[in-house]
């Protein structure tokens, strides 16, 4: 169970690991997950102190926390919430961008399942500042477990008049959505999102209008991820000063660190901003069996790779991009030196084949020649010729796709070669070594690829 | 004009008799032209008997004295020419017109045209010189079968290309010229 | 827009904006597509899921370009097809850049790997985007090496399109116009990644009356149409442009042939009027004009065996000019061109009608007609036009109001249609019906749902068929102050002569809110014949019968002597009709007629029966050459040069697309017969006809006033009873749509539609056939529970059994039973039960969807409609 990987900030810990527990404060309470542990532990106090100020003020208080967007872009959280018209002509929506789907990513679902509440209250304080009525939380449909207990919270949120018309009797009205998703990984982009929630195909929208002009139902809409939400109680009950205690002057706060592979303890760890791999290797009891890093992702395998050089890179969004890659979505994945990086990256470039929405041409195309050039290399049917083909379809993908899941999609093969080019290398060398029994085979496979070249007959016909 | 010179044009006579005779005898002796002659057309077939004509047009496109007329027509299940979902409805090519320029075998993307030697096609009507379809459709070798009929050598148009000859000896058909891969024929 | 060099010192004009492109400034307005700037340059940037009409959506990313803003440099190439200008933009496209080339050759070598080399047997082929782009930007050999992603094709989606996903390069245009354009969403992408597809519902095919401009707009070969497939190639095709036929919508169109044979239409451009679309109709049906048993000889009867026999041009015309020379001199001959026929061809029979048989008695409403619709012809809608009073599309588009009275846009126009619901998905319009029940057409020019939010404007105001007039002059008072808005519009269509007193209050109603009439009749040759006076009231250009300066001023033009022209007023069909039935006319020249649209079918073949002499000038066999003495042939639109006015007044000119065939318009025709009769009507070929009518010129004295007439309250139906509503479907059994079985496959299912109440007090349950009967006899139809006013049945004007004027000799707005039909059946029910000797109307099988190999070949010649050409 995930909740019982979370890392409690026990007092031993706390000097000798930069652990913040802050939202994971509750997770090991017992029955976290309920309403009543979570009134026990400060619940909904936030939610009466947000109720009392202007809904300007929220805005402005998110804005100085320096709070920023926790699903992989980074962007600050006060200034999308500025960006919703101040007179609603139209209903404003807030949504909850609770897709995870990144590989790696494991975060927002343990966040929903041991606390569901605190993303409930973040839910209707930001609604609130948003002068939104509307709430919709957009869950990965896989996670099903995780989907009944939002609706449990909800029903207890409702029952308990936090949610409803006149919350807490202030006249201010709330209706929260808990929508499953139908398990596609593009629909954790904003617009894909959006248009899937309104029932139509899971593509992403064209920008403009951005959702804070015609987002869901052509209305103001503001996406969110499930941790940038949930962090807004605390926000609202500590004061941005304390939020901007955590972490480092850009990137202020507490994130969850999502720890996964060949490590001794994997599991979520709340961590300031800026703390860096060693650090959290050490909180995660280090390498698994003692076997040394051979590479890691930063953040999801959207993000391009990092080696045990980058030990030391603060993880946070400037950290991560100073030393060539991307936050992301703070997912950890850690590989030690058994691991072969080709292989590896032949697995995520068929998440992102199988993944793709299909929209663009880069992106739908180019995945699915990418994925096949790497089966066959990992096959040992590469050459040298392919290594270069990879990189350059990459190049032709990167910032060419409609949007970022292409770009998601070659980082890691681009990251792979340029740091374990050898490896690739070898493969190819595998085929060369191989020559005789080789040369046998391709005379029978390439005959048809020989007398097609030469063979104009072929040329035009033959598909 | 100098005493030798009626002795040179004797020289000339003489030594033309050791040369070899340029008379042609024809139509008595027939000569052999050269491998590469551009003579009439030949629509070929596949191993199975299936043409090879797609009725693309493309010959029709290529040829500079627009002396082809394609029509395309459509495969069925019941009724198939040629494998794949299209075949040569009409096909004619007028011989008028034909300068023999062999643009149009470098045109045919499926080498269903392809000239032979066969160079006596003159004749003393307009409308014979019109070669349709059936003049110009190859012979059938042994082990083809006059279309229309079902794919034999594979499931579809692809098994035709790119394993034509391979399945057609699979299927038994006799070697020699009814079974030829493009490299076979090329150095034959 | 503005190139030049000296361009920072003029101010940017208003409302625009000033960037670079390629190191080239330029003025575009503000808003306007990278993509189009740099067109409008004379920069082609390739593309494919850009077009010109539909929504961006940059799902091709082939027309990336390099752009700075702000003199910021933006990270990432940009799609053109997605960006609007701004002030100050620097743009490089391929032609200056090389990121934005390795862009465009990147996606190119990424659109080839999957797409199948299969140039040689693609309908596309020689004319295909992607091939000429591949050629123009890609690379010249592929480094794919792996396996391609493959489909089963191709894969029928209506029985006119043919879908081969492999080719398919996802622009989704196809799916987009589908959406945007026609309000048909009946394709969609399936599936995702690499396995993306365009695909149907199953069991719902793609049945769109449009569904063939997703042929035309497709960059590549993925959508095919069967009727064309594996015809020809672009280069054998000579393409001709032209005006399409069918409708009064006028649409301009190419027609590609070969060797004398039409092999395909496409749509042509004309931003004023269809835009860049045209419907099924006019794109499939022209095999008509090549059937086999076209005319090309005239004919004779022969006396001996009652046969009609092939003739000389001198035999027949010797034969019909005396022929007709003795019905005028007996009792006279009346005249019924028809209401397909060219201005030209038209002015020709209303010259002749007057000059060669000195008579009015000429009408080319071969429909329901009225009299009152003749007063308002003559007052409100002759001598108007584009620039000159007339409603045009533009004013459609542009209207805050428009309401459709007794008008079924989609299928009697669908281009105007296509305009009514642009104006609705903009969002300004509000368009209104004036009709029975929530047709297609209506629902899709009211609620749109497309990209972007849902509209709902306007809305059905549902009346009792006949009862338009009486609810147009108690409109509900939104509605009445949305037409009061400046520049609404009121439409009026084919229906409305059957409708007593809707003309007048149409005008009243005009009158009071400022709205403007549009008159859009359901022929191609209905305006154009207004104008060239082939009515019992009306001489050509407008000029009223009953004005004698008017006459005056015609047999001046015309070169007759004073007084020489007839000055009684004519009868209309009906009256012709009736006349020639009783013996009171002896003769008959007969055009494209065809009896069966004509509200008394039988009266009709009486009438050809009982006159003495009967001249047909026509195509193909039809009721009017069974009972003929002499058969004229004349040319198709295809083989005859000419003008049709469209609804709007629009002179729509096209040339003759294939020549020397021998055939010869009406017009030639004509004028050799009245040759033969002694006259001179000066009208050999269309360009002479023109330019006399230009000579002509249009009555500028006083128009006749509007008709007043009082709508009557419609009939009360009694019990069993129920008011008829019809309306003649797009796709039917029209004569004109003969030969094309898979255009035939996308007709609507003929369904007989009443309301719940209606079908449960016939105890009728859902889709168990009903049979309605008039005074001519009776129908039976499947049933279809629809919403729509109690007491009221509606069935298709002449589709499949549903030939209503035949079967039960009523029309709309009339009395008719209902019973509940015994045997429940799937099928479309049988054809009457009560008319044994007519043979079954193959027709009907145009019900089943999808069906490749439907009807069309075989029908009879009594199902026939809008008779051949002529």
């Amino acid at each position: 169970m995930t909740e019982a990987n979370a890392q409690q900030g026990s007092p031993a810990s706390r000097e000798t690991a930069p652990l913040t527990p802050v939202l994971t404060r509750r997770w090991l309470s017992p029955e976290s997950w309920t309403l009543s542990t979570y009134e026990q532990l400060e619940g909904y106090t936030a939610l009466r102190t947000a109720l009392r100020a202007d809904p300007d003020q929220l805005v402005e208080l998110v804005k100085s926390a320096g709070l920023r967007g926790r699903g992989g872009a980074g962007f600050p959280a006060g200034v999308k919430w500025g960006f919703m018209p101040k007179e609603p002509s139209k209903p404003h929506y807030l949504v909850i961008n609770a897709d995870e789907g990144e590989p790696g990513t494991c975060k927002d679902v343990p966040l929903m399942m041991a606390d569901p509440h605190s993303l409930i209250e973040g839910c209707i304080i930001a609604s609130y500042a948003m002068r939104a009525n509307h709430c919709m939380i957009y869950v990965r449909g896989e996670a099903l477990h995780c989907v009944r207990r939002l609706h449990h919270a909800v029903r207890e949120a409702y029952d308990a008049g936090y949610l409803g018309t006149n919350v807490l009797g202030s006249g201010f009205d709330l209706d929260i959505v808990v929508h499953a998703g139908a398990g596609a990984y593009i629909c954790g982009e904003e617009t894909a999102l959006l248009d899937s929630l309104e029932g139509k195909r899971g593509q992403p929208r064209l920008k403009p209008p951005f959702p804070a002009q015609a987002g869901l139902y052509s209305c103001p809409t503001t996406v969110n991820n499930v941790e940038t939400i949930a962090s807004v109680p605390y926000i609202v009950n500590g004061g941005s000063d304390w939020f901007r205690a955590m972490g480092r002057e850009k990137s202020p706060g507490p994130k969850i660190y999502s720890i996964s592979g060949h490590v001794e303890n994997p599991g979520q760890y709340e961590a300031p901003l800026g703390t860096t791999l060693r650090e959290l290797l050490e909180l995660a009891g280090g390498m698994k069996d003692g076997i040394p890093l051979k590479f890691w992702t930063p953040g999801g395998s959207s993000t391009p790779l990092f080696t045990a050089d980058h030990l030391d890179v603060p993880l946070d969004f400037e950290g991560a991009t100073e030393a060539g890659s991307m936050l992301g979505t703070t997912a950890l994945m850690i590989f030690n030196e058994t691991v072969s990086v080709p292989w590896a990256v032949m697995k995520w470039t068929q998440f992102y084949e199988h993944e793709s929405c299909g929209k663009c041409t880069p992106c739908r195309e180019g995945c699915f020649w990418l994925a096949q050039v790497l089966e066959r290399m990992v096959d040992g049917r590469g050459t040298e010729e392919d290594i270069d083909t990879l990189l350059d379809v990459c190049d032709n993908i990167l910032g060419r796709s409609f949007c970022a899941l292409g770009d998601g999609a070659v980082s890691p093969i681009t990251s792979g070669i340029k740091y374990f080019r050898e490896e690739f290398l070898a493969l190819c060398d595998r085929n060369e070594g191989a020559r005789g029994t080789q040369d046998e085979r391709d005379d029978k496979a390439g005959e048809h690829g020989r007398s097609q070249a030469g063979d104009p007959a072929l040329a035009g016909a033959a598909r | 004009m100098g005493v030798f010179d009626p002795l040179k044009g004797f020289g000339v006579t003489f030594s033309t008799m050791f040369k070899k005779v340029v008379t042609e005898e024809y139509p008595e002796v027939k000569k052999i032209p050269a491998p590469r002659f551009h003579g009439k057309h030949q629509l070929n077939r596949h191993p199975d008997g299936l043409e090879k004509c797609v009725g693309c047009e493309l010959c029709a496109w290529a040829c500079p004295a627009d002396a082809i007329f394609v029509e395309g027509g459509t495969n069925t299940e019941e009724e198939r020419y040629s494998p794949g979902e299209r075949f040569g409805l009409d096909y004619q090519i007028n011989y008028l017109r034909c300068i023999g320029c062999g643009l149009c075998i470098e045109a045919c993307p499926t080498r269903s045209l392809t000239m032979t030697n066969e160079y006596e096609t003159a004749d003393d009507n307009r409308q014979n010189l019109i070669y349709t379809k059936e003049d110009l459709l190859a012979p059938l070798l042994p082990g083809m079968e006059q279309p229309p009929h079902p794919m034999r050598l594979g499931d579809d148009e692809q098994d035709y290309y790119v394993h034509g000859p391979d399945l057609a000896r699979g299927a038994g058909i006799p070697e020699d010229e009814t079974v030829e891969t493009g490299h076979e024929e090329a150095g034959r | 827009m503005t190139v030049a060099p000296e361009a920072d010192t003029r101010p940017v004009p208003e409302g625009h904006v000033r960037l670079t492109i390629d190191g080239v400034e330029v003025d575009a307005p503000e808003g306007e597509l990278l993509i189009r700037t740099a067109e409008r340059m004379g920069i082609v940037i390739p593309r494919f899921c850009d077009h010109p009409l539909l929504d961006p959506a940059g799902a091709c990313r082939q027309c990336l370009v390099e752009v700075e803003v702000n003199g910021r440099a933006m990270p990432k190439p940009q799609a053109s097809c997605t960006m609007t200008v701004s002030s100050g933009m620097v743009v490089k496209t391929q032609r200056t850049s090389q990121v934005a080339d390795k862009a465009q050759q990147g996606v190119m070598e990424l659109l080839l790997i999957n797409h199948p080399l299969d140039c040689p047997v693609c309908d596309k082929g020689g004319e295909c985007p992607l091939q000429n782009q591949a050629l123009k930007h890609g690379r010249s050999d592929s480094r794919f090496r792996d396996s391609k992603r493959t489909f089963a094709k191709p894969v029928s989606i209506s029985s006119q399109i043919l879908l081969d996903r492999e080719r398919c390069v996802l622009c989704q245009r196809c799916t987009r116009f589908s959406k945007q354009i026609a309000g048909d969403p009946f394709i969609e992408l399936l599936e995702r990644g690499a396995l993306q597809q365009i695909g149907i519902a199953e069991q719902q095919p793609f049945q769109s009356y449009f569904s063939g401009n997703t042929i035309q707009i497709c960059p590549v070969g993925a959508l095919t149409s069967a009727d064309y497939r594996f015809r020809s190639r672009p280069f054998d095709l000579v393409s001709t442009p032209g005006v399409c036929e069918h409708c009064s919508s006028g649409c301009a169109q190419r027609t590609d042939w070969r060797r004398g044979r039409v092999m395909r239409r496409l749509a042509g451009e004309d931003p004023e009027v269809n835009e860049e679309w045209n419907c099924d109709k006019g794109r499939f049906a022209f095999h008509y004009a090549t059937a086999t048993d076209r005319f090309t000889r005239p004919m004779v009867r022969d006396a001996a065996t009652g046969q009609l026999r092939d003739s000389s041009w001198t035999e027949a015309l010797r034969i019909a000019a005396d022929g007709l020379m003795a019905a005028r001199d007996s009792r006279g001959a009346g005249v019924l061109p028809g209401g397909r026929l060219t201005v030209e061809d038209a002015y020709a029979y209303s010259k002749f009608a007057r000059m060669a048989l000195g008579t009015n008695d000429i009408d080319h409403r071969a429909r329901a007609h009225s009299t009152e619709e003749l007063d308002f012809l003559a007052s409100t809608v002759v001598g108007t036009g584009p620039g000159d009073g007339a409603v045009t599309y533009a004013d459609l588009e542009s209207a805050p109001t428009v309401l459709c009275a007794a008008f079924e846009p989609e299928e009697e126009s669908p281009i105007v249609f296509l305009r009514l619901r642009k104006a609705a998905r903009k969002g300004h319009t509000k368009v209104f019906h004036l009709g029975q029940w929530d047709s297609p057409g209506v629902e899709k020019t009211v609620d749109i749902v497309g990209s972007g939010s849902p509209i709902h404007s306007g809305g059905l105001l549902p009346c009792p068929p006949g009862g338009e007039a009486e609810m147009l002059q108690e409109l509900p008072a939104e509605v009445d102050e949305a037409l009061c808005r400046a520049g609404s519009i009121l439409v009026l269509g084919e229906r409305a002569a059957r409708v007593p007193g809707l003309y007048s209050a149409a005008v009243r109603v005009a009158e009071r809110t400022g709205a403007r009439i549009a008159w859009i009749p359901r022929r191609a040759g209905e305006r154009g014949a207004v104008e060239a006076g082939t009515l019992p009231t009306l001489l050509p250009g407008g000029r009223p019968v009953a004005d004698a300066a008017a006459r005056a001023d015609l047999e001046q033009t015309w070169g007759l002597e004073r007084g020489a022209l007839p000055v009684a007023p004519g009868r209309d069909v009906d009256g012709i009709l009736a006349a020639a039935a009783s013996g009171e006319l002896s003769g008959l020249l007969v055009g494209g007629v065809d009896p069966n649209d004509l509200p008394d079918p039988g009266l009709a073949e009486q009438a050809l029966r009982s006159a003495e002499f009967v001249v047909s000038l026509e195509l193909r066999p039809s009721a009017a050459t069974e009972h003929a003495d002499v058969v004229l042939p004349i040319a198709p639109t295809v083989e005859k040069s000419g003008t049709f006015l469209n609804w709007e007044g629009r002179a729509r000119e096209f040339g003759s697309t294939i020549e020397r065939t021998g055939a010869v318009p009406d017009c030639r025709v004509l004028d050799t017969l009245a040759v033969e009769m002694d006259v001179d009507l000066f009208t050999q070929t269309p360009a002479a006809v023109s330019g006399e009518i230009g000579r002509l010129g249009s009555y500028s004295g006083r128009r006749p006033q509007a008709p007043r007439v009082a709508a009557p309250s419609p009939p009360r139906p009694g019990p069993g009873q129920a008011l008829l509503a019809t309306w003649r479907q797009l796709l039917d059994n029209g004569s004109l749509q003969d030969g094309e079985p898979h255009l035939a496959g996308t007709a609507r299912p003929p369904v007989a539609r009443l309301s719940a109440g209606t079908a449960g007090r016939l105890g009728l349950a859902e889709h168990q056939p009903v049979t309605v009967s008039g005074p001519a006899g009776a129908l039976t139809l499947a049933s279809e529970i629809t919403e729509m006013p109690d007491g009221v049945v509606w069935l298709p004007g002449n589709s499949g059994p549903s030939r209503v004027n035949r079967e039960l000799g009523v029309g709309h707005g009339a009395l008719v039973e209902l019973a509940a039909a015994e045997a429940p059946s799937t099928s479309a029910g049988p054809s009457t039960g009560d008319n044994p000797a007519r043979p079954d109307n193959p027709a009907g099988a145009a019900t089943q969807l999808g069906s490749s190999t439907g009807p069309g070949g075989g029908r009879t010649d009594d199902s026939r409609t809008d008779g051949g050409e002529g």
